[in-house]
């Protein structure tokens, strides 16, 4: 059996060499999704605690910060038809349909969908993170993206909790540039062998499904459309949902912590930056523009 | 690719693995320990699954650079615990909190300090690919052993064909662990009237236990598994919050999981970082008086924030909470 799979595996590479060398021309039924980290409408420049370049933003509670480290994970991708059709994109298969955004790293600023059918469409949905039922670091379904989330410079295991880190946030807040550490993940968890004969769930769901409807209709077919999302991470700390001001980790019950190590407040962030799932459908995102 | 499937399947067909006899292990629930865990039977520790199960749990291969092994740090003569206050994962790397023991676990429903864990099969992986542990991955696990004989040939006893897969690790070593069953001390002996008496001091000891100590270390796990925070000296280690890192609420902050009592006396130190090398200095702090928090326990909130007792107490206590050593478990 582990013959057949490396044999399959082998195949599968094989043709995948072949499908590229065949992509080197424009593809009309590709979409580009291209993420544009901001604070408000400038785009985010990353830097350590002394860096001049580096954007800083203030937020509602007049807390100046800004970034060194920015990752999130996109998933579970889907475009809706005019006619309200959704196509999904490798929606179970975190090799071929999840991307970790990483602002230190142009190239995975841009993730470009294949084959997609030909039509228009008016809206896209994505998730924030990744959904509980592939959130498991099964390495052995999925060797490309556990790799890619575990590469040194990008951390996005989360290995007490088996599952993928969603959202890694570092950086530096007020004038004295405290540290600012924001990690956010799932850890809700089933036990279908609870004593009581009925399942026990624990824990909390950080993934966030996102939606939003495009300003014009995305001509798949035709052209090779390019879908500009802004991520604004000014509603980090200042969203539709909650405000928040940074405190200390020891003070873990006030407001906020910028730890999220500790961070009993984890899912108020995850709240800002990808919506509530229920009244708010958006969270930091929304569209610039799709050029078709 | 057609070329390369048919002669794969070729292969395969050629092969007949030669099939064994794997009879399920019994496992013999303890007078008073509650039901099985539904997964210690519908993974159901076999013959093979167990030896299997243990080998791999002794394999410092499953550890990055092949230093540590999951024994490493459960020793069966500390109860499957080490000494040590903290973990120590590969290149010396030391972890958040202190190694828990391993018995019993067919009964338990949560594991680790803060419960993170509700299924024993979905443990193994953490140690293996946390970065202060064994900083290894499953398919490097899987690469380093699937060609070895002895393995192939267990993993063909034990599953009935050669697949080397990462369910089967996972599995094997829960099977390997549900079968640590500590029931044996002479607290068991004691109750199950077999002869054995308690000494005056033990007796005394137990009568304490009962007033002071068994709302938290209840049934015959001496543990009620539930999560409590008794006000032990803090780690400040960002990465703790004890069981609100599972459940990320305020009421849960460092809180912990009751440890049971089994084995006590070779589990040191004691506490979720290693707090206290003995057993006395812990009962000597918790009459001393513990850290006050808003979510402390309200056993202790409504006692003054500590559990008073005398030296003579503390000492018949001690000698009651050596009655729950099972030396039979713990290899001796």
């Amino acid at each position: 059996m582990k013959n057949f799979k490396k044999y399959l595996l082998l195949s599968l590479s094989t043709l995948a060499i072949v499908s590229c060398s065949d992509d080197d021309a424009p593809v009309a039924n590709n979409v580009t999704l291209e993420f544009n980290n901001t604070f408000g409408n400038e785009t985010i420049v990353l830097g350590n605690a002394n860096s001049t370049e580096a954007t800083t933003n203030t937020s509602a509670e007049g807390q100046i910060h800004h970034f060194e480290e920015l990752k999130y994970v996109i998933s579970n991708i889907r475009l809706i038809k005019e006619d309200g059709t959704e196509i999904p994109y490798n929606v179970n298969d975190l090799d071929n349909g999840a991307t970790v955004i990483n602002q230190a790293k142009t190239e995975t600023l841009q993730y470009v969908l294949n084959d997609i059918p030909t039509a228009d469409y008016s809206q896209i949905k994505f998730g924030l993170g990744v959904k509980t039922s592939l959130n498991t670091l099964d390495e052995v379904s999925f060797p490309n993206f556990y790799a890619a989330a575990g590469e040194n410079d990008t951390q996005m295991h989360w290995e007490w909790g088996t599952g993928y880190r969603f959202t890694k946030i570092e950086g530096f807040y007020d004038n004295d540039n405290k540290t600012l550490s924001f990690h956010s993940g799932s850890t809700i968890d089933e036990d279908p062998d609870d004593t009581t004969g009925e399942s026990f769930i624990q824990g909390v769901d950080a993934y966030r499904d996102i939606t939003l409807n495009l300003p014009t209709l995305a001509t798949v077919g035709n052209s090779a459309p390019k879908i500009v999302i802004k991520a604004d991470l000014n509603k980090f700390l200042s969203g539709d949902t909650h405000t928040i001001t940074l405190v200390t980790a020891e003070n873990i019950t006030n407001n906020a912590t910028p730890s999220a190590h500790t961070a009993t407040e984890m899912m108020r962030f995850v709240d800002n930056i990808g919506g509530t799932g229920d009244t708010n459908t958006t969270g930091m995102f929304s569209i610039t523009s799709v050029e078709n | 690719m057609c070329v390369l499937l048919v002669l794969a399947s070729c292969s395969n067909d050629d092969y007949q693995p030669i099939s064994y006899d794997n009879p399920e292990i019994t496992l013999n629930i303890p007078e008073g320990f509650p039901d099985l865990n539904i997964t210690a039977t519908t993974n159901a520790p076999t013959t093979y699954g167990v030896v299997l199960g243990k080998k791999l749990f002794h394999d410092k291969r499953l550890s990055a650079d092949n230093t540590i092994a999951c024994a490493s740090c459960h020793i069966q003569a500390n109860a499957f615990t080490d000494n040590l206050s903290k973990a120590i994962g590969i290149e010396g790397r030391v972890g958040l909190r202190n190694t828990p023991p391993i018995q019993n676990m067919a009964f338990m429903q949560f594991y680790n300090w803060d419960g993170n864990k509700l299924v024993l099969e979905n443990q193994p992986l953490v140690p293996i690919i946390t970065h202060e542990e064994m900083d290894s991955s499953i398919l490097e696990v899987i690469g380093k052993i699937e060609n070895d004989q002895e393995y192939i040939e267990l993993f063909n006893k034990a599953f009935g064909d050669e697949a080397v897969t990462n369910d089967r690790i996972f599995n094997s070593i829960a099977q390997f662990e549900y079968t640590l069953i500590s029931a044996n001390s002479k607290y068991d002996k004691v109750i199950r009237e077999e002869g054995v008496t308690f000494t005056k001091s033990e007796a005394q000891g137990y009568q304490i236990f009962k007033d002071k100590c068994i709302s938290c270390h209840s049934t015959e796990l001496f543990t009620d598994q539930s999560f409590r925070n008794i006000g032990f000296p803090i780690n400040t280690d960002s990465e703790e919050g004890g069981r609100s890192r599972v459940t990320r609420e305020v009421d849960d902050y460092l809180r912990f999981r009751v440890p049971s009592l089994r084995n006590i006396e070779y589990t040191a130190p004691y506490g979720s970082f290693g707090q206290f090398n003995t057993l006395k200095d812990l009962l000597d702090y918790l009459d001393n008086g513990v850290v006050d928090a808003e979510n402390l326990d309200p056993i202790l909130k409504d006692n003054g924030n500590k559990i008073s007792l005398t030296e003579e107490e503390k000492t018949h206590l001690i000698s009651f909470m050596k009655t729950l050593s099972d030396t039979e478990f713990i290899g001796q």
